[in-house]
C-alpha cells in the first residue's frame, strides 16, 4: 500500500439541464489496490466514472494520475492516459473474432494488410494472462458472457492501462467465472494497476477490494478501508437515513402472512435461465406489495416475464376470474395488468403524440361507436376525467406529451393504465426522476387504487418511497425471492435483507 | 418473436448449406434436362455474362456489410459509361483515358452518395433512391436516351480473350478476389465490418465511422462504373437501358448469397459468387429449357423470398445472440 | 417486423444502441421540454417553407412561360393525372406511418389491372372486372403484410421480391402486349364527369376522406401511429403489432387495386408497363413532401394527396416549360433527398 493515491478525482461537479448530477464528488485509488465504488441508482457513480473514462465532461474539479493533472475529454484521451473502462454493456463486435475484437481500436497493419499472426500472438498472450485459453479465431457472439468479458478485458489490457474501471462486471457471470474474474483482478493488482470496481453486490467488495467509496445523490459520502466497515454500514451509507417515513395508506400489518383479501394472482416456480429462478408469489386484492431488491436483482425482469413481454422457461400462473383461480398464460395476463415501466420515455410514452392519445391508447376499443369510429366525446370525457383525477397539468389534452414535465409524464402513463380499470398494476420505479411533491402524488394515487380494491406490485430503489405505501415486502435477489417480510419491517431490517447475500444462487450460462 | 421453428438440425443444415444445395440441384437439373447446358462453351458464356454483375454485386456487398445500402449502382454504371463513351465519340479521347474517366466519374458519384448519407444524415435507402433518379436523368439527358456506340477498335475489346477465358471474366475474378482481400485482410475492411456490427460501438472504439462509410460509397461508385464499362463492352454500345434494374439484381445477389442486410456479417467471395451463379444458372437454364423468358423474373423473385425466409430463420437464433451480447 | 430493424430504420436510421452515456435518472426530473425532442411545429415549418417556396417558384415560372397551364381544362386534367399518384400515395402513407415501405405498389397495380382486364376481355362484366382488380391488389398487399409482420422479414426486400415477381408474372401473362378490348361500360362509368368533376377526382376525394377517418378516428389508425413512433412502448401498451402492421400493407395493396381500376379505364387498356420504376419514386416523394416521415409515426392522408399534387404539378410545369424529362428527374431526386434531409436535420431521426 502506497501513501499517495495514484488516482485522485477532486471536487468533480456536473449538471444536466436543471439537475445537479455530481456535486464536488471525489475519489481516490491506489496502485495495486481495488477501490469499490458503491451507490444506489442515480447516486452518480456511473457518471463519475464516465468522466474518468472520457465519456462525459465535468464542469469543475480536477483529476490527477500519478500526481499529474490530466484532461480526459474523450475515450481516446482517457486511453492515452492509461485509463481503461470495462463497461457493463460490453463494447464488443459480435460477428468478429476474439483477436479482431481485442485489436478493434487499432488493427495492427504490415504493409497495408492486416497482420493476423501479430494479432493472434498478442491475443493469446493477453488471454493467457487472464487465465483463458480461448481460441482467437472464434466469433465473439458464440461466447458465454464470462468469456466475452474476458475478451473485453483483454482489449483493455492490451494498452497496458494504469487505471482499470470495472462497471458491474459480475451481473451475468457464473460462480466459476466470477472466481476467475477475481483472480484477474488480483493479477492486475500485482501489475500495480489501480482498480475501480463499481458494483452493488456487497459480498464482492469484501472479497476483492481494499477500500470502498460510497456515493449518494451525486456526493461522495464516505470512503474507508473494507476491513473497517460491515456490510450493514455500507448499505446504510448507500441508502441514507430513513427515519422520517411519512406513511400513506393503511398501517402495515405485523406479520408476513399474505392473508387479507382474496387471491388475485398466484405464481409458482417461474424461471428463466440466468435471470429468474423458481419465483413463487401471491398477490391479493387491496394490497400493495413492495418488490424490494437492489439493482440487477431481477425486479424488472420479473415484471416483464409475468406479462409475457419476455419469454419464460417454466412457471405456472393462476388468475382469479369469477371467484375461481384459473390457469393463465403471461400473454393473456397482459390484458388485465397495467404496467408502468421504469423507462417512461423509452417504452412508456409516445413522445410526439398527444396527451390524449397516450392516455387513451389501450382503452380505445371501448370508446368506439357502432361504426367502429372513435367517439370524440367519449374520448374527451375519459381523458378529461383522468387528467382531472390525476391533476395532470399542461396546456390541454392535445399537447405533445414530450413537452410535459417528468412528473406529469409519469402521471400520463399511470392515467393510461388506470383508465383501463385493471385489477392489477405493476409499478416499476414510478417515482424515479421526480421531485418530492410529484413523488407523493404518484404514491397517493397508488394507495387510492389499492383502497378501491386494486392490487399493486411496486418496484423501487428508493426505500423510503417503498416503505410509504407497501403493505408487505418480497425481497428479491439474483432472480429469486429470498424473503417475504411483513409491512411492519423496519428500514434497517430491509436494508439488511438485501445486504446479506447468504442465499446465493448459481447460474449456468 | 421467432417465426415458426422447424426442427433445429434441419434448419441448421438448411441455413448453412441450403443455397449451395439448391444451386447444385438446379444446376444438375438443367444439365440433365437440356442438351447444351453443361458444355464448356455455355459455362464460358455464363461466366462472361455474369462478369458485370459480379463486379457490381461485390461492391454492393461491401456497402451492405457496413450496414448501408446503395441502390444507385445501376445509374452510376450508366452515367459513368455514358461519360466515357461520349468522351470517346465526341472528343476523340482514347480508350484508356476514357476508362479512367468512367472510374473517376463513378468515384465522384459515389462520393455524392457518401456525402448525402454521412453529412446530411439521410437514410441510405432514400439517399441512393434519390441519386438513382438523378444520375439516370443526367445520363439520359447527355445521351439523349439514344445509343452511343463504341468506336470500332474498342468494340473489339469486348470479346477479347486471354487463352480460353474472356477478359471480362478475368477482370471480374480479379475484382472479386481483391475486394475479398480488402474485406478480410485490410484495416479498412475490418472497420467496415465493425461499423456494420454497431456504429455506436465502433465509434466508441475510435473508428472513424463517417469516413469509413464515405470511402465505402466512393469505392462502390468506382466499381459500379467498372461494371458499366464491362456491360458496355459486351453490348458494344451504351444503351438507354444500361444498368436499369441492376441495383435490384445486385441486392438480390447479395441477399441470396447469404449476406445479411443488417450488416457486419458475411463472406464476400463466397456469397457474391454463389448469388451471381444462382441467378445466372436460373436465367440460362430457363433459356435453354425453352421456358418463357419472363418466367425468369418470377423465379428470381421467388428465390429472393426464400433467401429472405432463410435469413429470417437464421436471425431468429443469431439475432438474439447479438442482443444478448449488447447487454453484456 | 422488428421495428428497430425495418429497412427504413437501418442503413443510417438505426436507432442507435443505447449510448455508453445514459442520462442519469436525475436528469429525467426535467421541468419543461425534453432535450432533443422536436417540437412538431419546427418540422412543419421547415417543410412548409420549402414546399411553399418551390411551389411559388414553379407557379411563377409557369405564369411567365406557359400561361396555358392555368386554363380550366388543363387544370382539370392535372387533377385527373394527380389522382393516380394521390391514391397510391395514400396507400403508401399507411405503410410509412407504421414505419415500413412498399416498393411493390406500382407492380401490384399493373398486375391487378392486367388480371382484371384479362377477365373483362372475355367476361365482359366491368363490375366483376373491377372487383378482381381490387381483390388482387389487396391480396398482394396481404402477402407483403404477412411476410413483414408475421415472418419478420425486411420490408424493403420483401416488397422488392414481390415487385419482381409481380412484374415478371405481368409480362408473362401479357406477353408484353397491352390488353385492350375492355367493355365500353367500364370506361363510360369511370371516365364520366358528373357535374364536371371527373370520377377519378371524386374517387380521390372519397378515398382521402376514408383514409383520414381511418387514420384519425379508428382504433387501428391510432395504433398504427403508436407503432411508428415507438414500437417497444406500443407492445407494452397492448397494441397488436403484427395485425396492425399487416393491415397497413393490405391498405397499400387496396389502393394499388383501386388505382388499377381508374388507370385501366383512363388508358382503356392494361399492360405490364403501367407501373414502371419511376412511379415508386414519385410515390415516396409525394409522401415525403406531404409531411409523412419515413421514420414513421407522423403524417396524414391529405398530406400525401397534397404531396402528390405538388409532384404532379411540378413535373407538369417543368414539362410545359420545356425542361426535358430527364432534367426533371434530377429535380425529383433533389426534392426527395432535400425533404428527407430536412426531416433528419429537424431532429426527428432517431
Amino acid at each position: 500500500m502506497t501513501a499517495e493515491p495514484f488516482l485522485r478525482m477532486d471536487g468533480v461537479s456536473k449538471r444536466y439541464p436543471g439537475v445537479v448530477v455530481l456535486h464536488e464528488a471525489s475519489l481516490e485509488a491506489y496502485r495495486g489496490e481495488a477501490m469499490a465504488l458503491m451507490g444506489a441508482n442515480g447516486a452518480g457513480k456511473s457518471t463519475l466514472m464516465n468522466v474518468l473514462g472520457g465519456l462525459a465532461t465535468k464542469e469543475s474539479g480536477a483529476i490527477f494520475i500519478d500526481g499529474q493533472p490530466v484532461s480526459l475529454r474523450s475515450p481516446r484521451e482517457a486511453a492515452a492516459n492509461g485509463v481503461a473502462f470495462v463497461h457493463q454493456e460490453l463494447s464488443l463486435l459480435p460477428t468478429m473474432t476474439v483477436a479482431e475484437n481485442v485489436h478493434a481500436d487499432e488493427f495492427p497493419v504490415r504493409g497495408g494488410l492486416l497482420a493476423p499472426e501479430i494479432m493472434r500472438r498478442r491475443t493469446t498472450e493477453l488471454l493467457a494472462r487472464l487465465g483463458s485459453k480461448l481460441p482467437t479465431d472464434i466469433r465473439v457472439e458464440n461466447l458465454s458472457a464470462g468469456d466475452r468479458q474476458i475478451v473485453e478485458i483483454a482489449r483493455a489490457l492490451r494498452r497496458r492501462p494504469r487505471v482499470v474501471i470495472f462497471d458491474e462486471p459480475t451481473s451475468s457471470l457464473t460462480a466459476w467465472e466470477k472466481t476467475r474474474l477475481f483472480e484477474v483482478i488480483a493479477g492486475l493488482k500485482r501489475d500495480r494497476a489501480a482498480i475501480i470496481y463499481i458494483t452493488h453486490f456487497i459480498d464482492e467488495i469484501f472479497a476483492t477490494c481494499e477500500r470502498v467509496t460510497v456515493m449518494r445523490n451525486g456526493r461522495t459520502v464516505a470512503s474507508a478501508a473494507t476491513d473497517t466497515v460491515t456490510s450493514r454500514d455500507v448499505v446504510h451509507l448507500m441508502l441514507g437515513e430513513t427515519d422520517n417515513i411519512v406513511r400513506l395508506g393503511k398501517t402495515p400489518a405485523g406479520d408476513a402472512a399474505d392473508d387479507g383479501g382474496d387471491v388475485v394472482l398466484q405464481v409458482k416456480d417461474l424461471s428463466r435461465a440466468n435471470v429468474l429462478k423458481n419465483v413463487d408469489l401471491t398477490l391479493r386484492t387491496g394490497e400493495i406489495v413492495g418488490l424490494w431488491g437492489l439493482l440487477g436483482s431481477g425486479r424488472t425482469e420479473l415484471l416483464r416475464a409475468l406479462i409475457g413481454l419476455d419469454a419464460i422457461d417454466q412457471g405456472e400462473l393462476c388468475w382469479s376470474r369469477n371467484g375461481e383461480l384459473l390457469s393463465i398464460t403471461p400473454r393473456e395476463l397482459r390484458r388485465f395488468v397495467g404496467f408502468v415501466t421504469e423507462d417512461r420515455r423509452g417504452d412508456g410514452l409516445f413522445l410526439p403524440l398527444s396527451v390524449e392519445t397516450n392516455i387513451a391508447l389501450p382503452s380505445l376499443p371501448a370508446l368506439t361507436n357502432w361504426l367502429r369510429l372513435i367517439v370524440g366525446k367519449k374520448l374527451a370525457r375519459l381523458v378529461h376525467g383522468m387528467m382531472e383525477r390525476l391533476r395532470i397539468k399542461g396546456s390541454g389534452p392535445k399537447q405533445p406529451v414530450g413537452t410535459l414535465s417528468g412528473g406529469n409524464q409519469q402521471k400520463v402513463v399511470l392515467a393510461r393504465w388506470l383508465a383501463t380499470n385493471p385489477r392489477l398494476l405493476f409499478l416499476d420505479e414510478p417515482t424515479r426522476g421526480l421531485d418530492v411533491s410529484a413523488k407523493t402524488e404518484i404514491l397517493k394515487l397508488a394507495v387510492e387504487f389499492a383502497l378501491a380494491g386494486g392490487t399493486i406490485l411496486i418496484v423501487s430503489s428508493a426505500l423510503e418511497d417503498l416503505m410509504r405505501v407497501s403493505d408487505r415486502y418480497l425481497v428479491i435477489s439474483r432472480g429469486s425471492i429470498v424473503a417475504k417480510l411483513p409491512g411492519a419491517t423496519t428500514a434497517d431490517e430491509l436494508k439488511h435483507a438485501v445486504s446479506d447475500d447468504s442465499s446465493r444462487s448459481e447460474f449456468r450460462p | 418473436m421467432n417465426p415458426a421453428k422447424p426442427p433445429l438440425i434441419v434448419s441448421a443444415v438448411l441455413s448453412r448449406y441450403g443455397f449451395p444445395i439448391v444451386l447444385a440441384s438446379v444446376f444438375v437439373f438443367f444439365s440433365v434436362a437440356t442438351r447444351s447446358f453443361l458444355t464448356l462453351a455455355n459455362l464460358d458464356d455464363m461466366a462472361h455474362d455474369m462478369s458485370p454483375l459480379i463486379v457490381i454485386s461485390a461492391a454492393e456487398a461491401l456497402v451492405v456489410m457496413s450496414g448501408k445500402l446503395d441502390i444507385s449502382v445501376g445509374s452510376v454504371a450508366f452515367l459513368s459509361a455514358s461519360l466515357a463513351s461520349l468522351a470517346m465519340r465526341d472528343y476523340g479521347v482514347d480508350p484508356i483515358a476514357a476508362l479512367l474517366i468512367a472510374l473517376a466519374a463513378g468515384g465522384l458519384l459515389g462520393a455524392v452518395n457518401g456525402a448525402i448519407v454521412v453529412a446530411l444524415r439521410v437514410n441510405a435507402l432514400i439517399a441512393t433512391l434519390g441519386t438513382m433518379i438523378m444520375f439516370r436523368g443526367v445520363a439520359l439527358e447527355l445521351t439523349d436516351a439514344g445509343l452511343v456506340p463504341l468506336p470500332e477498335k474498342v468494340r473489339l475489346l469486348g470479346n477479347l480473350s486471354i487463352g480460353p477465358l474472356f477478359v471480362d471474366i478475368v477482370v471480374a475474378a480479379v475484382v472479386l478476389i481483391t475486394l475479398d482481400v480488402v474485406h478480410r485482410r485490410t484495416r479498412f475492411g475490418r472497420q467496415i465490418m465493425a461499423v456494420g456490427n454497431s456504429e455506436a460501438v465502433a465509434s466508441d472504439l475510435g473508428i472513424p465511422v463517417r469516413s469509413v462509410i464515405f470511402r465505402n460509397f466512393v469505392l462502390c461508385g468506382a466499381l459500379a462504373a467498372l461494371g458499366g464499362v464491362l456491360t458496355t463492352l459486351q453490348v458494344g454500345a451504351v444503351t438507354a437501358y444500361l444498368g436499369s434494374g441492376l441495383e435490384f439484381n445486385a441486392v438480390a445477389v447479395v441477399v441470396v448469397g447469404g449476406i445479411s442486410l443488417f450488416g457486419g456479417r458475411g463472406n464476400l467471395l463466397y456469397s457474391v459468387a454463389l448469388g451471381a451463379l444462382t441467378f445466372e444458372t436460373i436465367r440460362t437454364g430457363l433459356n435453354y429449357y425453352g421456358a418463357n423468358p419472363y418466367s425468369y423474373r418470377l423465379v428470381g423473385g421467388a428465390v429472393i423470398f426464400i433467401a429472405m425466409y432463410a435469413d429470417a430463420l437464421k436471425r431468429g437464433r443469431l439475432g438474439q445472440n447479438r442482443n444478448v451480447l449488447m447487454r453484456g | 417486423m422488428i421495428r428497430t430493424w425495418t429497412l427504413l430504420r437501418m442503413n443510417g436510421l438505426l436507432k442507435s444502441h443505447p449510448s455508453a452515456v445514459p442520462l442519469p435518472d436525475a436528469a429525467l426530473d426535467g421541468r419543461g421540454g425534453d432535450v432533443g425532442a422536436p417540437s412538431l411545429s419546427r418540422i412543419v415549418d421547415a417543410r412548409l417553407i420549402a414546399s411553399a417556396l418551390v411551389f411559388s417558384l414553379v407557379l411563377g415560372l409557369l405564369a411567365a412561360f406557359a400561361p396555358s397551364f392555368f386554363r380550366l381544362n388543363n387544370l382539370v386534367n392535372i387533377l385527373v393525372q394527380t389522382s393516380t399518384l394521390a391514391i397510391l400515395a395514400i396507400g403508401m402513407s399507411f405503410v410509412m406511418i407504421g414505419g415500413g415501405i412498399d416498393l411493390s405498389m406500382p407492380a401490384n397495380m399493373a398486375m391487378s389491372a392486367v388480371l382484371g382486364a384479362l377477365y373483362m376481355r372475355v367476361g365482359h362484366d366491368p363490375v366483376t372486372g373491377s372487383a378482381i382488380m381490387i381483390v388482387s391488389g389487396a391480396t398482394i398487399g396481404a402477402l407483403n403484410g404477412v411476410a413483414v409482420a408475421y415472418l419478420r422479414m425486411i420490408p424493403f426486400v420483401v416488397t422488392l421480391a414481390t415487385m419482381t415477381v409481380a412484374k415478371g408474372a405481368c409480362i408473362w401473362l401479357t406477353n408484353s402486349v397491352s390488353i385492350a378490348g375492355l367493355p365500353e361500360s367500364f370506361g363510360d362509368v369511370l371516365l364520366a364527369r358528373p357535374l364536371g368533376i371527373p370520377v377519378a377526382v371524386l374517387a380521390t376525394i372519397a378515398l382521402t376522406l376514408l383514409a383520414s377517418t381511418a387514420l384519425s378516428f379508428t382504433v387501428i389508425g391510432r395504433w398504427l401511429y403508436a407503432i411508428g413512433v415507438n414500437e417497444r412502448a406500443a407492445r407494452v401498451a397492448r397494441v397488436p403489432i403484427e395485425r396492425v402492421t399487416a393491415m397497413s400493407y393490405v391498405a397499400a395493396g387496396l389502393s394499388a387495386g383501386v388505382t388499377a381500376v381508374l388507370l385501366a379505364a383512363r388508358l382503356d387498356s392494361a399492360s405490364a408497363n403501367m407501373g414502371n420504376d419511376g412511379v415508386v419514386l414519385d410515390i415516396v416523394s409525394a409522401c415525403v413532401v406531404g409531411g409523412i416521415s419515413i421514420y414513421g409515426g407522423i403524417g396524414r392522408a391529405y398530406g400525401a394527396v397534397l404531396g402528390a399534387l405538388f409532384i404532379t404539378i411540378v413535373s407538369n410545369g417543368l414539362n410545359l416549360m420545356g425542361v426535358s424529362f430527364y432534367l426533371s428527374l434530377i429535380v425529383k431526386g433533389i426534392v426527395i433527398i432535400g425533404y428527407v434531409a430536412l426531416d433528419g436535420l429537424s431532429g426527428k431521426a432517431p
